[in-house]
């Protein structure tokens, strides 16, 4: 996990972000905006996570998803032109389109829970809050006050087992019945206790104030200039591929045909009439949104980069001719 | 100039006859910091409570409480709530968010400031405080004294003028609280906020007080500054005086006629000019020299000792994670049949890691240990919790089930019903067990009242009584003392005294030095998961310079062997 520049900026734009990458995947199922999401998620997600990590959630969860999805849509739908085969025992045909269509969907899924991956990284509990705070503050401070509460009944409700074992009533090691009491027994404590200092929590509550009128949320975000080049980046890609979308350059059917724009699969073209030009212009734009967080991170840490080495250079030549004023002035140390 | 003038208060809890507070009269200087002490359940708590309205029980009242010149009344819910600043006891119920910034930044929220002054505030507040560093984390990854300083910080930020503290180090350590009080008082000389504390620590503030109150039950005992109350309560040989900061209780028992001493410094001047008028030089002991004479040999041969130890822990080594660092290095611990002792230690040290090792709630992965005899692992969990091992833990609400302080009792032992089950497999009638244990933890009378509404060290006993009606042979203690008055140690320590009578082994983890010289028989110095030395009580202290208690501190020049404030006393008897 790693702190990266993307993260540093405005909740709103992480959220935007996601928002958009994952809707277009979703929903614009042309190969090519898959692949390019493809890249951008995973580009994004060894930056973030690490190489190790990343290979082991794609092998280890996500790949094996994809194969059910893609393995399981033709066994059970059976709509298309192209039958490749027919089966005698059930009486269905298996056809292209929902062989291809699976595949696709399960590239969709592998594709979002990489992204997830991202969003887990990128957009904290903290700054979720923080945006649907805005529009509604009182469950702001809730999720703000659960997200305080449950780590602390975990740890409490720890303590209490503890407790309780050493009174010699252990759940992990008692029959059934005396299991399922004493697992009451311990809810039961920790509801008592859980309601008692509650008491104290609402005093301290009170005591600063809560409930006066005219109650404002304090963030600690600011949306600085960065953001807004950011933003403004963001919204002009944005601009040009859903107008690409919209003149279908990422057109894409799989029912009952497979038409996709820019192809011609079985003889068939997609019915759109997008110009070439607009087409790459579409693409473009799109792998440029998908890989700009990532760029934003490698830019910073190149411009980091740069300035150690400065300062570090700085440094030197300035004592150098210090040194050499020294000598110049036939001073001694 | 008086910021808070109290006239004549008196108040009474709604369904009650007895007066909670009875014609209190006083007034506190804006600027000052003012000391209220009093035992357990003297009406401290009432009485701060009710200045500031938002706390204030309800119930019947007299008398007026001005603040600023104004009845507290005429204040609005909006400047009490900036103007009176109250930090509570514990310091994990205070915070409501789950990230420090916006914990700091909450009563500024509620009084409805802007972003730009919550900003400044809040960065203010953060940098004064020193909790820029943890800025960002969130509070369950704080300590106990991280978290007691962010609720400070959180009231400062409102910047009010009155700073009000409930026994706010009661769940500290020794260190953290410490610290804690230490920043008190810089605000308290720095920004010149009035600061109204009620403290068990006293040795820690009554020193720097302007004003000390004291209170018994529900009256205003006397007021003045710290030298004056010292002789104003020696004269009148209260019991208060057991609360008082070490220096002061031998002051009041020894005959003197020099100013009161307040610091193991001054007390050690005091001793110094007492001793010299009797021509008396002081002994200087260098370290090899320590042979402890006196009562410490005659402690020594008072136990039975037995061949096989009723804790034996051999080589014990474990860790939390796999990749982590070890906790508790090659620990070896002996403890003797019917012996209490005390492992001693600075915090995050491993004591109560060991402790959960030897109450097998954790497994070490190297390493024996032997409970009279026998492999730990080779008890049943009826074995070693029925009859064999008891613990206590820290948080003795985290053993509450009943409604009642008698229904809680016998639920230990599997209901009221007179009949032999697995919970309880001996043939004396529940009955007479429960009013033995009753008895013996003086819970007469509270038989009837709901766990919670016990006090701290009420809430102990019963604990500890639940824990004795399972009969253990070896008791662990960890931290039994946190959070309790002078006056519950003392009985808590009379319980514990008994228990070791009637041959049961304790074991205590514990950062109370004095408490631990006073009632224990061995005690070890536990450092970096290990017991670096393992002593007789009397000579672990007397032999330590920094790691023993206060009474020693101040009198060490004249008595090394003196660790107790009563020995002390002692010797200072005889040699006068």
């Amino acid at each position: 996990m790693r702190d990266d520049a993307f993260s540093r900026c405005h909740p709103a734009l992480n959220f935007f972000y996601f928002t958009v990458v994952l809707g277009f995947t979703m929903f614009i199922q042309h190969p090519v905006f898959l692949i390019l999401s493809f890249l951008g998620a995973t580009a994004y997600a060894i930056w973030l996570l690490g190489l190790k990590r990343t290979l082991k959630i794609n092998f280890l969860l996500t790949l094996p998803g994809l194969m059910i999805v893609a393995l399981l849509n033709p066994v059970f739908n059976h709509y298309g032109v192209t039958t490749l085969f027919y089966l005698e025992s059930s009486g269905n045909h298996v056809t292209l389109e929902a062989l291809v269509y699976g595949l696709v969907l399960g590239c969709v899924l592998f594709i979002v829970i990489e992204w997830f991956s991202c969003y887990n990284q990128v957009m904290t509990s903290d700054k979720f809050i923080y945006l649907f705070g805005r529009v509604i503050p009182a469950l702001s401070l809730m999720l703000s006050m659960a997200l305080r509460f449950v780590p602390r009944f975990a740890a409490q409700l720890k303590v209490i087992r503890n407790g309780q074992k050493c009174a010699g009533r252990d759940i992990s090691n008692a029959g059934l019945l005396n299991k399922v009491r004493y697992g009451l027994n311990i809810l039961s404590i920790l509801v008592t206790w859980a309601l008692e200092n509650a008491i104290e929590t609402a005093d301290s509550m009170k005591g600063r104030g809560y409930g006066l009128p005219g109650r404002t949320a304090y963030s600690i975000y600011r949306f600085d200039k960065r953001d807004r080049c950011m933003l403004a980046a963001f919204l002009l890609l944005f601009l040009l591929f859903s107008c690409g979308c919209a003149r279908g350059a990422a057109f894409a059917q799989y029912n009952p045909r497979i038409l996709i724009a820019g192809f011609v699969i079985q003889q068939h073209m997609a019915p759109v009439d997008c110009p070439v030009p607009l087409a790459f212009v579409t693409f473009a734009s799109f792998a440029m949104f998908c890989f700009l967080p990532l760029m934003l991170g490698i830019y910073e840490e190149w411009t980091m980069e740069k300035s150690r080495r400065h300062t570090g250079m700085e440094a030197v030549l300035t004592y150098r001719g210090i040194y050499e004023g020294l000598e110049d002035g036939g001073w001694t140390l | 100039m008086d910021i808070i003038t109290i006239r004549d208060f008196t108040f009474t809890y709604p369904g009650q006859k007895k007066e909670a507070l009875s014609h209190i009269d006083m007034a506190v200087q804006e600027g000052s910091m003012c000391v209220l002490c009093g035992k357990s359940g003297c009406g401290k708590s009432t009485l701060m409570r009710q200045l500031k309205s938002a706390l204030a029980a309800h119930g019947k009242k007299s008398g007026e409480i001005l603040f600023d010149g104004k009845p507290l009344e005429a204040l609005s819910h909006r400047e009490q709530s900036s103007q009176i600043g109250f930090v509570l006891q514990n310091p994990e119920n205070q915070i409501v968010t789950d990230k420090v910034w916006h914990e700091l930044a909450f009563g500024l929220e509620s009084l409805g400031c802007d972003q730009e002054t919550i900003r400044l505030r809040v960065a203010e507040m953060a940098s004064y405080f020193g909790i820029h560093k943890w800025f960002m984390k969130n509070v369950s990854e704080l300590s106990g004294g991280q978290k007691q300083l962010l609720n400070l910080a959180s009231i400062m930020a409102m910047h009010p003028r009155v700073l009000i503290l409930d026994e706010p180090t009661s769940q500290l350590d020794p260190i953290a609280a410490s610290d804690f009080l230490e920043t008190v008082r810089k605000i308290n000389r720095d920004i010149g906020t009035t600061v109204l504390i009620t403290e068990h620590r006293l040795q820690d503030v009554i020193p720097y007080a302007d004003q000390v109150v004291i209170m018994d039950e529900g009256t205003l005992l006397t007021q003045g500054k710290p030298e004056e109350i010292g002789r104003v309560l020696k004269g009148k040989g209260h019991g208060m005086f057991l609360s008082m900061p070490v220096p002061m209780q031998i002051y009041a028992e020894a005959d003197s006629d020099e100013p009161c001493p307040l610091t193991v410094s001054e007390g050690r001047k005091w001793m110094t000019k007492l001793m010299t008028r009797q021509g008396k030089e002081p002994v200087y002991k260098s370290p090899d020299q320590g042979t402890p004479v006196g009562t410490a040999q005659q402690r020594k041969g008072k136990d039975a000792v037995s061949d096989v130890p009723a804790i034996d822990m051999q080589g014990i080594w474990f860790r939390y994670e796999r990749d982590g660092q070890d906790v508790v290095r090659d620990l070896s611990l002996r403890v003797r049949q019917g012996e209490f002792y005390t492992l001693a230690g600075g915090n995050g040290a491993g004591k109560s890691t060991a402790l959960s090792l030897l109450s097998r709630v954790r497994t070490p992965y190297r390493g024996k240990i032997l409970l009279n005899g026998k492999d730990i692992r080779r008890y049943s969990d009826q074995e070693l919790y029925r009859g064999c091992l008891g613990v206590l833990p820290q948080n003795p609400q985290s053993m509450f089930i009943k409604k009642t302080v008698r229904e809680d009792l016998y639920a230990i032992i599997g209901g009221a019903k007179e009949k032999k089950s697995s919970e309880y497999p001996i043939a004396m009638k529940k009955e007479t067990a429960v009013e033995g244990i009753v008895d013996l933890t003086g819970l007469h009378g509270l038989l009837d009242r709901h766990p919670y509404d016990l006090s701290g060290g009420e809430q102990q006993r019963l604990a500890l009584a639940k824990v004795l009606l399972l009969r253990p042979r070896i008791l662990l203690l960890d931290e039994p003392t946190k959070g309790l008055d002078a006056e519950y140690k003392q009985t808590l320590g009379g319980i514990l005294k008994k228990l070791k009578a009637h041959g049961i082994t304790i074991l205590m983890v514990s950062h109370d030095v004095e408490f631990a010289a006073e009632y224990s028989d061995r005690v070890g110095l536990f450092f970096e998961g290990n017991v670096v030395t393992s002593k007789e009580a009397h000579a672990f202290f007397a032999g330590n310079n920094f790691y023993t208690t206060a009474a020693n501190r101040m009198a060490r020049h004249y008595f090394p062997e003196a660790v107790t404030g009563k020995e002390v006393v002692e010797c200072l008897r005889k040699s006068l």
